[in-house]
């Protein structure tokens, strides 16, 4: 999967589940606000994408993602 | 395999509040957790235990998978508190005397709260084993 595959499929997954626009999702936009996550629906993303990309996101690290950006480039490098 | 008052080191409950009987095994991000359903379990009516008490058995399950975290280490068990439930199907009300085994996975971890599906079975059935399953968030209390 190219990096453009990667983030278009991000986009695709993160929508249906949290019910946004995909044209909402770009890449400079902040995770959390986007997506109206909570301190109780943030692990449902940590496990959609273990779900779908099989990358474990470590708790601690997620302070190191708030952007889809810093998400794609996150995965990119794991994935 | 823990069980009796051995699981007074994993969960803060304690009768007649307690919703598990056997820890049968603990793995990284799963768990096998037991419940003889007896006549005197305090959510069983008419025979069967009620849709209350299959959740309380799923959230203890839960909590005792976390407390066996604390047990190796030789701490006591932590609070935990149900922050959500979805995806809850209950196929039908166990009776007095089955023996159900849940199966946890964990299926995310984030800012102190844990995604867990659980499958409520029971055990050695030859039809429907299924009694229910769910998606939980727990939330461990750190002190």
């Amino acid at each position: 999967m190219d990096k453009q595959e990667l983030i278009s499929k991000v986009n695709s997954v993160l929508a249906e589940e949290f019910e946004v626009e995909e044209s909402v999702i770009t890449p400079e936009a902040n995770i959390k606000q986007t997506l109206e996550l909570d301190s109780l629906s943030l692990v449902d993303m940590v496990a959609l994408i273990e779900n779908e990309f099989g990358v474990k996101i470590a708790s601690n690290e997620l302070v190191k993602i708030p952007t889809f950006q810093s998400l794609y480039d996150y995965l990119a490098e794991r994935v | 395999m823990l069980k009796g008052e051995e699981l007074y080191q994993l969960i803060p409950q304690r009768p007649p509040i307690v919703m598990v009987s056997e820890v049968r095994s603990v793995g990284e991000g799963c768990a096998q957790i037991g419940l003889q359903i007896e006549k005197d379990n305090i959510f069983v009516k008419d025979g069967k235990l009620q849709e209350a008490g299959i959740i309380e058995h799923i959230a203890q399950s839960a909590a005792a998978m976390e407390g066996y975290k604390s047990y190796v280490n030789q701490l006591p068990p932590k609070l935990g508190f149900i922050g959500e439930i979805k995806k809850c199907k209950i196929f039908f009300l166990p009776c007095v005397g089955t023996h159900l085994l849940t199966i946890l996975t964990v299926l995310g971890e984030a800012a102190g709260v844990t995604l867990v599906q659980a499958k409520v079975e029971i055990e050695d059935s030859d039809k429907e084993p299924l009694v229910a399953e769910c998606q939980m968030k727990i939330f461990i209390k750190n002190e």
